[in-house]
């Protein structure tokens, strides 16, 4: 059982996508495509065939299974509903976080492949936004990783809660990282249909059929992933510590709840807000970056 | 130079409008003297073929002066054999698109023009071939010959900006959004956008020389679809024109009718635009909360006249419904938008994180509005205090009490907020006019169309201010019928208002002008 937990990722992601944008469309007052959407979506697209711009390099043909497979390697490795992973010995936070920055840089490069204006745009969009969050997120796990002594993410999710002012600071640091990882608002506007004004869409807008759907489906796990790890690394109650199927059935109901807070969270933040002015991303990113250095900090300073 | 108007001949003077022929070498002086010292602006200009009466082209340029409910239309007549007019548009910016326009499509060439590229036409229109000349006609070959691509093309050369990290960005002619064709090209150094030329004219339809091969009482049908959203306003300018050429008055229920509707568009498409607006700054909630209310009254304008963009209602001489009968109807569906449109603004208000985004961008200088003689909200919200329905008042507007509004800063934030008090403002007026009764049929009955004349008709639509000219030839059809729409005018001003602001900005800014690109391409 515990080889196959990362499955939950790859099957159920679409699904945790479908119902953030139903939760949105009811907020905002519309009723919105069913939960299952996305599913419908992907299926389509592998049935669908593909335009490639004559101009593209093996980058370009490379990166939808180089995203994929490296989104489904970081799943193997994150805990969802049991710590004791079979991948144990290599689930260590820092290797996460490269293998999430490994997609994004083949992303950035195949972007640039196409040559279009709109590609570039949105490469160097994503770069500065990566260069923002990426030492936000490890300073936010440091926190925890110190707390628990170890960086391995199945040791911090086994150590159990430990709640200290530390902790919420950097809890705030990674929900950012999350919502600037993701591609939301007030970060980028994931529904807009205006190329101008796209971060992570202008990076996929020449992909089309498989490669699309692959990409898509990378960005659900990575959404997924990315609400697991908040949990496992901040708010590990209720995951089972061990494989009897009781304390799985339990875990996984802990689970589903788990994921959808995340989503009615996302939903709440995506429709109250409007879309921050590029150049004043730094301000938001900056200030989380702040707050995640300081956990750090008052961690090691005051011992708690 | 007064007495350059002195030379001029006053022709004919018809209701408030005075056209006065100058000869060739006065043209530019005359257009320049009321430019400069009557602070006049340049409503239109325009040419028509009028050699079955005269032998001659005739331009026609167009204005009005502020605080003078008058159209001062300076004429000069192009010979046969020299086809060429003295350019305004050095002094007078505004006029360079309709300097270029009368070049595509008459052939008459605006000496002295900085810009002669075409405009209208793209690059694989033949060379001179001026579709509005009256000797104009296109053969079977002609037509199969374009529909495989003119061998020879007129090549198009965007303008070319150089230097150290400059590079650009071609947006277009197809856009991911269900919207109109137009192609932009963005100079930009990183981010800030240093220079933009849009290319627009993708939908021209050939809409002036279409009127001419219609009635006058077709013609309504057509300028119905010109531009959507502004579907009554279109019709009713020209409806206005064809009534005041024919000499017709229309009775005090038909104006009360009219003015009604064209509040109620003023009305839904404001609503519309606000919420659209929220869709460029990513706030959901607004957006959908706008789409709601705009929903409501074109529910009502279904109600009201069976058709959800008001067509139909006009016609030549008057109205066909009795709107006014249903005067419950509009008021409890107006009270309901009200509330609703308070709860908008109050939430749009209150969001920090969209009025921020609105906010010092996209502004449009007065200077440079003004000169290029921009139009409606676009205008207004750059401080000019120009609204035809004041200028030139028509219909019931001289009996009704309202303000025109105005803001000084010129950015997206004043163009939405003229937006919500002249919404604010369409609301009394529509109030105002339902509590009295009015006096009259519904139409008037039309003799026929006086052969060899011609009238001007306008009105304020929610975008700026339209225009339309008509004249008829000796059988009373259509001789020329030029229209100007709001989109004409402002379109040239959004270049201006981009330049130093970010690329990522821009949707949001050109949603703020809310153009209309088939109104503009014609």
């Amino acid at each position: 059982m515990q080889y196959f937990q990362f499955l939950i990722i790859i099957i159920l992601s679409p699904l945790i996508q479908g119902t953030i944008k139903k939760l949105k469309a009811n907020m905002q007052g519309r009723v919105g495509p069913g939960i299952f959407q996305p599913y419908y979506d992907l299926i389509r697209l592998l049935k669908k065939d593909m335009v490639i711009s004559n101009v593209t390099s093996w980058i370009f043909k490379a990166t939808p299974y180089i995203v994929f497979t490296s989104t489904v390697a970081a799943s193997m490795i994150v805990p969802v509903i049991t710590t004791e992973s079979p991948f144990d010995v290599m689930g260590d936070v820092i290797a996460l976080i490269y293998i999430f920055a490994l997609g994004i840089f083949f992303m950035a490069l195949a972007s640039l492949d196409a040559a279009t204006a709109f590609g570039g745009e949105g490469s160097s969009r994503e770069m500065t936004v990566a260069i923002l969050v990426e030492p936000m997120m490890m300073l936010s796990i440091f926190t925890a990783a110190i707390s628990a002594g170890s960086t391995n993410i199945s040791r911090i999710a086994g150590s159990g809660l430990i709640f200290s002012p530390s902790h919420v600071l950097a809890l705030t640091a990674f929900l950012v990282a999350i919502i600037a990882e993701t591609g939301r608002i007030p970060v980028d506007n994931p529904d807009t249909h205006l190329e101008l004004t796209m971060i992570h869409e202008g990076m996929v807008l020449e992909y089309s059929g498989r490669y699309l759907a692959l990409m898509e489906w990378a960005h659900y796990m990575k959404q997924m992933l990315l609400f697991t790890i908040a949990f496992d690394i901040f708010f590990p109650i209720g995951i089972a510590n061990n494989v009897e199927i009781s304390g799985l059935a339990m875990s996984s109901g802990i689970y589903i709840l788990k994921m959808l807070f995340m989503a009615v969270l996302m939903a709440l933040i995506e429709s109250t807000r409007a879309k921050m002015r590029f150049f004043q991303l730094p301000s938001i990113l900056g200030g989380a970056f702040v707050m995640a250095l300081l956990s750090v900090l008052t961690y090691i300073m005051m011992g708690k | 130079m007064e007495r350059v108007l002195n030379k001029a001949i006053k022709i004919k003077e018809h209701l408030n409008e005075q056209y006065l022929e100058v000869k060739k070498d006065d043209f530019k002086d005359a257009c320049v003297y009321l430019y400069q010292q009557r602070h006049a602006i340049l409503r239109l200009m325009f040419a028509a073929d009028e050699r079955q009466i005269d032998e001659t082209f005739k331009i026609y340029a167009v204005f009005s002066i502020p605080g003078i409910d008058k159209f001062f239309i300076i004429v000069l007549s192009v010979r046969d054999n020299v086809f060429t007019f003295p350019s305004i548009t050095k002094e007078i910016p505004a006029a360079h698109w309709y300097e270029r326009e009368i070049r595509d499509m008459f052939g008459i060439i605006p000496e002295g023009h900085p810009d002669l590229r075409r405009l209208v036409f793209h690059d694989s229109f033949p060379e001179n071939s001026y579709p509005l000349r009256k000797d104009w006609h296109i053969s079977d070959t002609d037509l199969k010959e374009w529909g495989e691509g003119i061998k020879q093309k007129v090549p198009y050369k965007f303008m070319e900006v150089e230097g150290e990290g400059i590079y650009e960005i071609p947006v277009g002619p197809v856009h991911a959004g269900i919207i109109e064709p137009g192609y932009f090209r963005f100079s930009a150094v990183g981010e800030t956008i240093f220079f933009l030329e849009p290319r627009l004219f993708y939908t021209h339809k050939g809409t002036e020389k279409h009127f001419e091969g219609m009635s006058f009482f077709d013609g309504v049908r057509l300028s119905e679809r010109i531009s959507g959203a502004s579907s009554f306003s279109h019709s009713d300018a020209y409806c206005m024109a064809v009534e005041r050429m024919a000499g017709l008055e229309i009775t005090e229920k038909a104006k009360a009718v009219r003015t009604l509707l064209l509040e109620i568009e003023r009305l839904y498409n404001h609503m519309g635009d606000i919420g659209n607006l929220c869709a460029g700054t990513g706030l959901q909630v607004g957006y959908a909360k706008g789409a709601i209310i705009k929903e409501r009254i074109m529910q009502l304008n279904e109600r009201l006249t069976a058709s959800r963009y008001l067509r139909g209602v006009n016609v030549i001489g008057g109205v066909k419904e009795d709107v006014l009968l249903k005067a419950d109807d509009i008021l409890s569906t107006v009270d309901i938008v009200t509330k609703k449109y308070k709860e908008l603004m109050n939430l749009l208000n209150g969001s920090i994180s969209h009025i921020e985004r609105l906010e010092n961008i996209g502004v449009l200088s007065e200077d440079i509005a003004l000169r290029l003689g921009a139009t409606g909200v676009t205008a207004r919200a750059s401080g000019i205090n120009d609204d035809i329905r004041k200028a030139h008042p028509h219909l019931l507007y001289d009996r009704l009490e309202f303000e025109s509004h105005t803001m000084a800063r010129g950015d997206v934030f004043a163009r939405m907020m003229v937006r919500a008090e002249e919404a604010e403002c369409s609301i009394s007026i529509i109030n105002a006019l339902i509590e009295n009764r009015y006096k009259g049929e519904l139409t008037v009955e039309v003799k026929g169309i006086p052969p060899y004349s011609s009238a001007f008709g306008y009105t304020e639509t929610p975008r700026g201010s339209v225009f339309y000219w008509v004249m008829s030839d000796k059988n009373g059809m259509p001789l020329r019928v030029k229209l100007r729409s709001p989109s004409y005018c402002n379109w040239p001003a959004v270049p201006f208002a981009v330049h130093g602001n970010f690329v990522p900005d821009f949707p949001l800014c050109n949603k703020s002008f809310e153009l209309s690109y088939s109104g503009c391409d014609m």
